[in-house]
């Protein structure tokens, strides 16, 4: 008879196997959900000078604990107009790609769900898959706030798509790979692709924050204009569901990208000797850049909806593409070396770091200019 | 005994996936079940491209049917009028000329299917990433261009109708 791992016949092994990466990628998300539920309250609570939870459990640890149990067990809620099938197929249309994008996240050496070799490519069609879901809520709630959600949740998203995967594009050029597994294994050392890809991981970057509808890009439910947009007539786990589990399993997912393309994923100090200590690493850089988000959640305000599209379409993509230009010309004129790529990146970074007061001082002195153009002229005579 | 009769049920359930889908989509009258049901046949479809050992295109056949188009239909279809009542099925007054249409159509591709395909199915075994990648950028450069330059000029085209010379809008646009 063979043997499989751990002596197991593989005729169990092989069934086994994939109901415990089911249930572990249920178990982190579940937990991950949680926690980043308590960081996010935290965070915003000493930005913002006020103390967050702490009443339930040790400095409020227990909190989101007491808050999941009260979602599970609040009533059913449905509103008579919803459009029955569609109202309960939608909160498993978000979580389901999200889960199934957990199945090639390189967490450490050897534990990764599987080695696709069209990893990304699969992460980002699990990205696509959340709108279908969201764009559904929305018309399935029946309700004017969640219908606008849900139509600007449609445009957002497949616009801040295209950005996101030009800049996975000039990653998967200079390395040459799509799997997940190689992209790790090509950072060797300190020589993280950052150092040579810094432009599209700033474009990677303001693209995921929008993709995973995260401030300053939360305008499918923002509270000021649209209630709770295409949440607003979801309650109890499918509330929870959706926006806790999905949201928050989408931001570790795109975290996680950021950390394998970007930073060298599991790869750390003392990773050769002691190979489970790829995962501490791993997790750590991911929770670095979930961190960086709610920072930004606290500190930027919202956008207006033509402003996020105009940025998406005026100032990303082209920036997107300009990036790609420059990697895979140099990539074709310098097949051995890596330096002139980083030279241009770095450059491109410089151009548009210092391009932004600029615009921003054309902008302001067009507006100031329409102002005065349409002042009264005893406005104009007083100032 | 090994995993063998795995492939064949899979098989089963996505063609299955494939034809209810479709037959579904033509023949519901509530339109957004139709898009959600055609998202679902694109899916199944991709099922069949994984157990071709075609990764990469079911990947892409799920970003570009489930996630942008069936996603634009369905935006399409919040924008334009719905009536809460049922309607009566387009395509009805044509359905003993559509059944026979569809079987003249059908009955020769089983048999041609049946008979000339004896041998065993291409075994790519996953990775048709460089192949694709390589006659898209080789062999079929020219009409991949084609294709896209055909796509451009359509997005022009739909730029140009959409426009519109309305003073008001043009007043507002320019107030921001």
């Amino acid at each position: 008879m063979p043997v499989g791992p751990f002596g197991i016949d593989p005729l169990i092994w092989a069934p086994l196997r994939l109901v415990i990466a089911v249930g572990l990628a249920l178990f982190l998300v579940l937990n991950g959900a949680l926690l980043q539920i308590y960081l996010e309250r935290k965070i915003q609570a000493i930005i913002q000078d006020r103390l967050g939870p702490y009443h339930v459990g040790p400095f409020g640890l227990l909190q989101t604990f007491a808050d999941a149990l009260k979602l599970i067990s609040k009533e059913d809620v449905r509103a008579a107009a919803t459009d029955g099938w569609f109202f309960v197929a939608a909160p498993a249309l978000v979580f389901c790609p999200m889960l199934a994008s957990w199945a090639v996240l390189p967490f450490a050496k050897d534990i990764v769900g599987t080695n696709l070799n069209i990893g990304l490519l699969y992460l980002t069609t699990l990205g696509s898959m959340t709108v279908l879901g969201i764009v559904i809520a929305g018309w399935a709630s029946n309700n004017k706030y969640a219908l606008v959600g849900g139509l600007r949740s449609a445009g957002q998203l497949i616009s801040y798509e295209i950005p996101q995967i030009l800049a996975l594009v000039s990653v998967a050029l200079v390395v040459g790979s799509l799997s997940m597994i190689d992209i790790t294994r090509s950072q060797t050392g300190p020589f993280v692709n950052v150092l040579i890809l810094p432009f599209s991981f700033l474009i990677y970057f303001i693209a995921a924050l929008a993709e995973t509808n995260r401030t300053p890009f939360d305008l499918p439910e923002a509270e000021s204009e649209l209630v709770a947009g295409w949440l607003t007539e979801y309650s109890g786990m499918r509330w929870g569901t959706m926006l806790a589990l999905s949201e928050y399993g989408n931001v570790t997912v795109v975290c996680a990208i950021v950390t394998t393309l970007w930073f060298g994923g599991w790869q750390g100090p003392g990773v050769d000797a002691i190979p489970l200590l790829g995962v501490l690493w791993f997790t750590l850089k991911v929770y670095a850049f979930i961190v960086v988000m709610m920072w930004i959640r606290a500190t930027l305000p919202r956008l207006r909806i033509d402003q996020l599209m105009s940025f998406c379409w005026k100032g990303l993509i082209p920036m997107a593409l300009v990036n790609i230009v420059a990697v895979a010309t140099l990539a074709l004129a310098f097949p051995n070396t890596l330096v002139p790529i980083a030279i241009a990146n770095w450059l491109l970074v410089v151009v548009f770091v210092a391009g932004i007061p600029f615009f921003q001082r054309r902008r302001l002195a067009t507006l100031r200019a329409r102002a005065r153009a349409s002042a009264t002229p005893a406005v104009r005579a007083a100032s | 005994m090994t995993f063998d009769f795995v492939e064949p049920v899979v098989f089963a359930v996505l063609s299955i996936g494939v034809i209810a889908g479709g037959v579904a989509v033509v023949m519901l009258n509530r339109i957004t079940a139709a898009a959600l049901l055609m998202a679902f046949t694109f899916l199944s479809m991709a099922g069949m491209f994984v157990l071709l050992g075609a990764e990469t295109i079911a990947a892409f056949q799920v970003l570009i049917y489930v996630g942008a188009i069936t996603v634009l239909i369905l935006y399409g279809v919040m924008f334009t009028k719905f009536s809460t009542s049922p309607r009566a099925l387009f395509f009805q007054k044509q359905t003993p000329l559509a059944a026979v249409f569809v079987a003249a159509v059908a009955v020769p591709i089983v048999i041609v299917a049946t008979l000339s395909f004896t041998g065993a199915p291409p075994r790519p075994g996953g990775g048709d990433l460089p192949a694709l990648a390589t006659s898209v950028f080789t062999d079929f450069a020219f009409p991949f261009e084609i294709a896209s330059v055909l796509l451009l000029a359509a997005m022009v085209g739909a730029i140009v109708l959409t426009k519109r010379d309305d003073q008001e809008e043009a007043a507002a646009r320019r107030r921001r």
